[in-house]
């Protein structure tokens, strides 16, 4: 088995074509993705500031202060501007989006109202207003949810409670307002803890998308070579040769195994290094659960190489299939775009693609920051070992039908 | 022909071997014995099922029916023991393209027991030995196809194999390297390796083989040595007869009476067990039907000429 997996590994560092498919272009390709989805291009690896044009209408102290607490956070850029330039920019497509604060959100806000804040997007832009909109609904409520909710149970008790005394009034409000400062100050610390956005640290989830994503969806690319290369073994008559040896023909393909799994854990080894050298990802603090995943990961996909070995009968099969199967998976497992931003049926849809489950861990490893132990990390782990083993087990199934049939 | 030696212990034996490829059966229960030692031809033409029988024997495909025993090794129960006595030289080149030729020998002998010092020994010998030492470094696909023929013959001898399958080993390459193989061949049979041999030439199966099988349409028809052949064909020469005016017609009156005719052209061979006695009446009956020989030659019995007379088919068709 290994004397074949290095057989292979020879031919595989003998061949151009398939070195520069499997380090070249995905590395060209992470480069891209890195700066096209954000984090790459200003301070090293770190999260940049997501633009928000907002107009405020209310012109009050209160609205004002909120405005300025948006501004300060580092994962936000405010831009203020009057309400007509910023619709006409939305309307040309110049901005995704506008936050109005209208007029009378400081009167509601102190009257416990719902305030008046109207978001005013481009429907073309989905993506962009849904990132958007995840980055301003949670920092306003860390903002101004707990004074709305105070309000909101000062005037309940009032109102539940016609003939209280003033000086009973007066103190249980006072204890109310209390308990809801330091609630709202443990609801803010909370959210702003919980939040990776604000994190200053924490690298760029632009970048964790370009090289999980891309690393992942190349690598299944990469591991059709282990599917053509049993083809040729076929076409060129040394599958039957080694048929004629005393080796147990379960060995080809476990050899082939091997094969896949060491090439994949290369390429991502390779990647992630890559991002380290270029990008300043972060790989050696997390370097453990980096290395868990990275083996769960390659052994996820390579089974998918290894199955592919198993099936195909013409080269024509292998590449028509595969393009096809991993630019789905890709695609629904967040590889192309991040399945945060996709309507919630794709994101249920997503869990089905192998790419799914290894960004997450990615995800999971230097966004989330979970530890080796997490629950979480450990559950993506065992789906993608679950998922090579299924696939393997298929693809012995499937050679042993197959080889029968070879002379 | 070799001459004769004497042969003590079965090496292969082959009982109604069948097979089946969904309604076609390739193999009609072929039994016959290989002796230690034995150069045996396997002939036949193109889906007689010698290719069918030599995968049978070398475990790729199981029969339907039939047992196969090699060394004493019943082929279905100990696969493994047979696949370590046995070498495959396959009709296909079958070589990584991209390996060096020292590579590729090294990972084809690595399958087998051979320890790393003792194949790089074996590898140097028989890179010698095919003249492809100077080379060992080249990739293969750098190689011409005899030298790539060489090669795949080479692969399946690392290992000291009791008993060498060679399917149609010469096809298709140049004198030169026929001639190496040849020698190679010769070689390893006076070392005493059993050598299974399926070709289309005869002769190279007149020269190397000390018995020879025919096999056609999935059933040995004879077998034996070329004089065992000879006498079981009941044929001894051929006269080749050319003709001035050979017309269709006239060659259906003549073949109408003589059993066994083969035309080329202008040219007719007349299968004969008797010439002196059978020149006279082909002349005479030739004449009779107004045809004009421009020439006439007597060939000695060959392979060729038995196994024409035995199946009725050129050994090419």
């Amino acid at each position: 088995m290994v004397r074949l997996a290095l057989k292979d590994l020879k031919l595989f560092f003998a061949d151009k074509r398939s070195l520069m498919l499997t380090f070249a272009v995905p590395i060209a390709l992470i480069t891209l993705f890195a700066f096209a989805f954000g984090g790459v291009g200003q301070e090293k690896g770190k999260a940049r500031p997501t633009r928000v044009v907002v107009a405020d209408e209310d012109q009050t102290v209160t609205s004002k202060n909120v405005i300025a607490k948006l501004d300060s956070s580092k994962e936000l850029e405010v831009s203020l501007i009057g309400i007509d330039v910023a619709e006409s920019l939305v309307k040309k497509g110049d901005e995704a989006a506008v936050l109005i604060f209208h007029k009378g959100f400081s009167d509601s806000l102190n009257a416990g109202s719902k305030p008046p804040i109207e978001f005013k997007y481009d429907a073309a832009k989905e993506a962009e207003v849904g990132i958007l909109q995840g980055a301003l609904i949670g920092k306003l409520m860390g903002i101004i949810g707990g004074r709305s909710m105070e309000k909101n149970v000062l005037a309940k008790v009032d109102s539940d409670n016609p003939g209280m005394d003033e000086a009973t009034r007066k103190k249980i409000h006072e204890q109310i307002s209390k308990n809801f400062s330091d609630e709202t100050k443990k609801v803010s610390e909370t959210f702003i803890k919980a939040t990776p956005l604000v994190a200053e640290e924490e690298t760029s989830p632009g970048l964790i998308q370009a090289v999980a994503g891309t690393s992942i969806m190349m690598l299944l690319f990469s591991v059709v070579s282990v599917g053509a290369s049993m083809l040729d073994e076929k076409q060129e008559g040394t599958l039957k040769k080694l048929l004629y040896s005393p080796l147990h023909p379960n060995s080809i393909l476990f050899g082939k195994m091997i094969f896949a799994n060491s090439v994949s854990i290369l390429q991502l080894s390779v990647m992630f290094l890559y991002s380290r050298l270029a990008f300043g990802l972060d790989i050696f603090s997390h370097l453990p659960s980096l290395l868990l995943m990275i083996l769960a990961t390659a052994y996820a996909c390579s089974s998918f190489g290894v199955l592919l070995a198993s099936i195909a009968k013409t080269r024509q099969q292998v590449q028509g299939l595969s393009t096809l199967v991993v630019l789905i998976m890709s695609c629904i497992g967040g590889s192309m775009i991040p399945t945060f931003i996709m309507p919630p049926f794709m994101q249920k849809i997503s869990v089905l693609s192998v790419n799914y489950w290894g960004i997450q861990g990615f995800y999971d490893i230097f966004w989330r920051a979970l530890p080796f132990s997490d629950t979480t990390f450990l559950s993506r782990i065992f789906v993608l070992v679950l998922i090579g083993t299924v696939m393997n087990l298929i693809a012995l199934q499937m050679f042993k039908k197959n080889v029968l049939k070879i002379a | 022909m070799n001459e004769k030696r004497l042969y003590l212990f079965s090496m292969i034996s082959v009982s109604n071997l069948s097979k089946n490829y969904d309604a076609i059966q390739a193999l009609k229960g072929i039994s016959f014995g290989i002796k230690q030692g034995e150069f045996f031809g396997l002939l036949g033409p193109n889906g007689a099922g010698k290719t069918t029988t030599i995968s049978i024997m070398s475990t790729l495909l199981e029969p339907n029916a039939g047992s196969v025993s090699i060394a004493g090794f019943d082929l279905k129960n100990n696969p493994t023991e047979c696949k370590k006595i046995i070498g495959v030289v396959p009709q296909e080149i079958a070589l990584y393209n991209e390996l060096s030729a020292y590579d590729n020998l090294m990972f084809w002998g690595s399958l087998y027991n051979v320890t790393k010092s003792e194949l790089r020994l074996r590898i140097d010998e028989t890179l010698k030995l095919f003249g492809l030492f100077e080379r060992r470094n080249d990739k293969v696909k750098t190689y011409s196809g005899g030298m790539k023929r060489r090669i795949n013959i080479a692969s399946a001898l690392l290992h000291k194999p009791r008993v060498l399958f060679m399917d149609e080993p010469t096809v298709g390459i140049d004198p030169q390297s026929r001639n190496l193989i040849f020698e190679v061949v010769e070689k390893l049979h006076k070392e005493g390796m059993t050598i299974v041999y399926t070709t289309h030439y005869m002769e190279e199966a007149e020269r190397f083989c000390d018995r020879i099988g025919i096999i056609d349409n999935g059933q040995i028809i004879a077998q034996g040595t070329l004089e065992e052949l000879k006498s079981l064909s009941k044929i001894s020469e051929t006269i080749v007869v050319s003709f001035l005016n050979l017309s269709d017609s006239l060659y259906e009156k003549i073949s109408s009476e003589w059993e066994g005719l083969t035309r080329t052209e202008d040219v007719v061979h007349f299968i004969s067990s008797d010439v002196k006695r059978d020149l006279s009446v082909i002349v005479l009956k030739c004449s009779q039907a107004g045809l004009s020989i421009s020439h006439i030659d007597i060939k000695k019995v060959n392979l060729e000429t038995i196994f024409l007379s035995l199946t009725g088919k050129q050994l090419r068709d």
